[in-house]
């Protein structure tokens, strides 16, 4: 066993890894940039070393830094959470050569995943089926009129290395094509230095489906079913669940083999998850992309298959077969994860900024991932995520029932955040019915008003709140001439609303 | 108390008073009729500086924080923002606004209260952004200005004088 390992990372995910390595017996080291001193993750961790400024390319991806305050602090392994370097081929391979163990997959592993263009030939040749699409990247807009004629529109257009709801754009017409051709282009040149653009057949009405698969260096390669992650906002996930209710027994079965024998293809060690887009009508499913990390919404799968996905990795890292096999693997009853971000709930834009009262819910079949505390203040350098809502259910309905009643325990004030926009769409009937798809956010929510996703407050309640206040401030500083007040009170008064 | 509240382009009046066991609070959006909520302080009460607000039988737990004239309630994850006048928040807005010399021909004085100092004689040319006469109201002195370029005609207080709201201070003609 380790006896200490440095977890490259911030945030609620540094917590999560910290506690495993504290089940474990395991010294866990935290880094912290200038903006984290007072994170969760530097409070909770054994230990503690600053690696550097807030903005993450001088911290929290400084590879010669990290490696640095490992050796000081005599870690054997690095956990690097996801995000960040998480899956940088360049990371894995300098922690290795430092003499430290990497605790995910291979370099080898990510370098095959982590080209777009590349994994999909590679899962093609492995008989994992692919979205109808480009054979290779396209020079001009010429040529992707003509591949899109053979495809069919719509079609989506990609940047090679896209990803975050950057480089891609949807085309619904031949006359659309050559401007977002060459914004694809571009932006694929200017985020991620790689101007290479492939084309597909767009999906209509798709859903978001991954497989949880997970390796070992013995070569046994597991799935731990399906997660559905269907809800996003600007090409990033909000809630994610498991199982999916759309997916059929057979296709479940037939998602599993799939996602194992694209895994095995690479001999793939440790956790990873296979993306696939899902055709609602038809149930067929398409490869989109192997994310070589833990995941984000990891605990879903915790809670629904009974194993600790972190500990898993860390006894695969240490050479040890994994704990299960396939046959061991039963799914048990349903699981969501709500993903609790800073930010506005309509627009989404980010509201970092300091949090006053912050109460979690709790209570049976409740588990809060969470890096937030009262007067914690969020930072503007990183993701605005500060806590996922994670619950269990014997069933789906249940599950959101159980889900309705949590977010009602929520209390977090002084930022915004979209608890409020969570509310709203676990009483949405798609939501219920599960019919919802990835365009969800951009039909129901976008568009609306706060004060229609308000409405679990009846609307007098805020100003009678604010003017108690008022009232009580403006007592407490009066020095007292009431009759000059009453004089002038009127005339202000008028004055003022003429204005 | 009275207070002026503004939130998203909305206007309400807003009135609270407060007896031993109640909080009457009266609001009106616009030139609607007026809404009172009397609510019994049993159920409008501080757990710490959070509130506890049983409404319509509902139970909220509410936060308020203020910042200026910037109150922003937050409950059940929903949140608005009012900005609320007090009465002496008023006094400075309705001072800013009849301050201004140089809209119409004279300078009219906001609200009662004491002229402390005059800058300016007959016959002066200001430039927009000169200043006219300090006037304390509510223990605050006030510096009134010219909004555009003017000659001063005639000066109707002195210092030390105590006017009525409405009162004109000071004519003027405008300077182009």
């Amino acid at each position: 066993m380790f006896k200490k390992v440095l977890i490259a990372n911030r945030g609620e995910i540094a917590i999560r890894v910290t506690r495993t390595l504290r089940e474990l017996g395991i010294t866990s080291v935290a880094v912290y940039s200038d903006a984290d001193r007072n994170g969760l993750h530097v409070l909770l961790a054994d230990e503690a070393y600053h690696i550097g400024p807030a903005p993450s390319a001088q911290s929290y991806l400084n590879i010669e830094k990290i490696l640095e305050v490992a050796k000081k602090a005599g870690a054997e392994a690095i956990h690097p959470g996801y995000g960040f370097l998480s899956e940088s081929a360049e990371f894995a391979r300098a922690v290795k050569a430092a003499g430290l163990t990497f605790i995910g997959p291979t370099v080898e592993n990510i370098l095959a995943m982590g080209d777009k263009l590349a994994s999909r030939e590679l899962m093609k040749k492995a008989g994992v089926p692919t979205v109808p699409g480009s054979e290779g990247s396209i020079r001009d807009a010429d040529e992707a009129a003509q591949e899109a004629e053979k495809i069919g529109y719509p079609v989506i257009l990609k940047a090679s290395a896209g990803g975050g709801g950057k480089g891609i754009r949807v085309v619904h017409e031949p006359k659309e094509l050559p401007s977002a051709f060459r914004t694809c282009q571009s932006e694929g040149k200017n985020y991620f230095k790689d101007d290479r653009v492939f084309i597909e057949r767009f999906v209509q009405n798709p859903k978001h489906i991954e497989v949880q698969v997970f390796g070992d260096t013995h070569g046994n390669v597991v799935h731990l079913y399906e997660r559905e992650c269907s809800m996003q906002r600007r090409h990033q996930k909000l809630i994610e669940e498991s199982p999916s209710i759309s997916v059929p027994l057979d296709v479940r079965e037939k998602l599993g083999e799939v996602a194992v024998r694209a895994a095995k293809s690479i001999q793939y060690v440790g956790a990873g998850t296979i993306e696939f887009i899902f055709d609602n009508k038809t149930k067929e499913f398409f490869f989109m992309e192997m994310n070589t990390r833990l995941q984000v919404e990891h605990p879903v799968t915790e809670l629904v298959v009974g194993y600790d996905l972190v500990k898993e990795q860390i006894m695969v890292a240490l050479g040890e077969p994994l704990s299960f096999k396939q046959s061991d693997v039963r799914q048990k009853g349903h699981a969501i994860e709500l993903r609790i971000c800073a930010e506005d709930p309509v627009t989404f834009t980010p509201n970092p900024g300091k949090i006053r009262k912050y109460r979690m819910p709790a209570g049976p079949f409740v588990r809060v991932d969470n890096c937030a505390y009262p007067g914690y203040d969020v930072p503007i350098y990183y993701d605005p995520m500060i806590a996922k809502l994670i619950v269990w259910g014997p069933t789906r309905t249940e599950c959101i029932q159980r889900l309705q009643r949590a977010l009602a325990e929520y209390m977090l004030t002084g930022i915004k955040s979209n608890i409020v926009l969570h509310k709203n769409i676990l009483v949405h009937p798609e939501f219920l019915e599960g019919t919802y798809t990835t365009q969800f956010i951009d039909q129901q929510i976008a568009g609306k008003k706060h004060r229609e996703l308000f409405m679990f407050v009846d609307e007098p309640v805020f100003l009678i709140a604010a003017a108690i206040e008022a009232y009580n401030q403006s007592k407490s500083r009066d020095v007292g001439d009431y009759t000059l007040a009453s004089q002038w009170k009127r005339y202000g008064r008028q004055k003022s609303m003429r204005n | 108390m009275y207070f002026e509240a503004e939130s998203e382009g909305v206007h309400y009046q807003v009135s609270v008073s407060e007896s031993k066991t109640h909080w009457k609070v009266g609001m009106r959006q616009d030139e609607n009729d007026w809404n009172y909520f009397e609510i019994s302080k049993e159920d409008y009460r501080y757990l710490d500086d959070t509130v506890s607000f049983i409404f319509k039988d509902s139970s909220y737990l509410i936060d308020v924080i203020s910042k200026g004239t910037d109150y922003t309630v937050y409950t059940r994850g929903a949140y608005k923002t009012f900005n609320i006048y007090n009465e002496e928040a008023l006094l400075h807005e309705s001072l800013k606004a009849g301050g201004g010399l140089g809209a119409g021909n004279e300078l009219v004085s906001g609200m009662p209260g004491k002229i402390v100092k005059v800058f300016v004689k007959p016959g002066d040319k200001l430039n927009q952004g000169d200043p006219i006469l300090i006037m304390e109201a509510m223990k605050m002195e006030n510096e009134m200005r010219a909004v555009s370029p003017v000659c001063i005609k005639e000066i109707l207080v002195k210092e030390g004088e105590n006017v009525e709201s409405g009162a004109t201070l000071v004519t003027f003609s405008k300077e182009s």
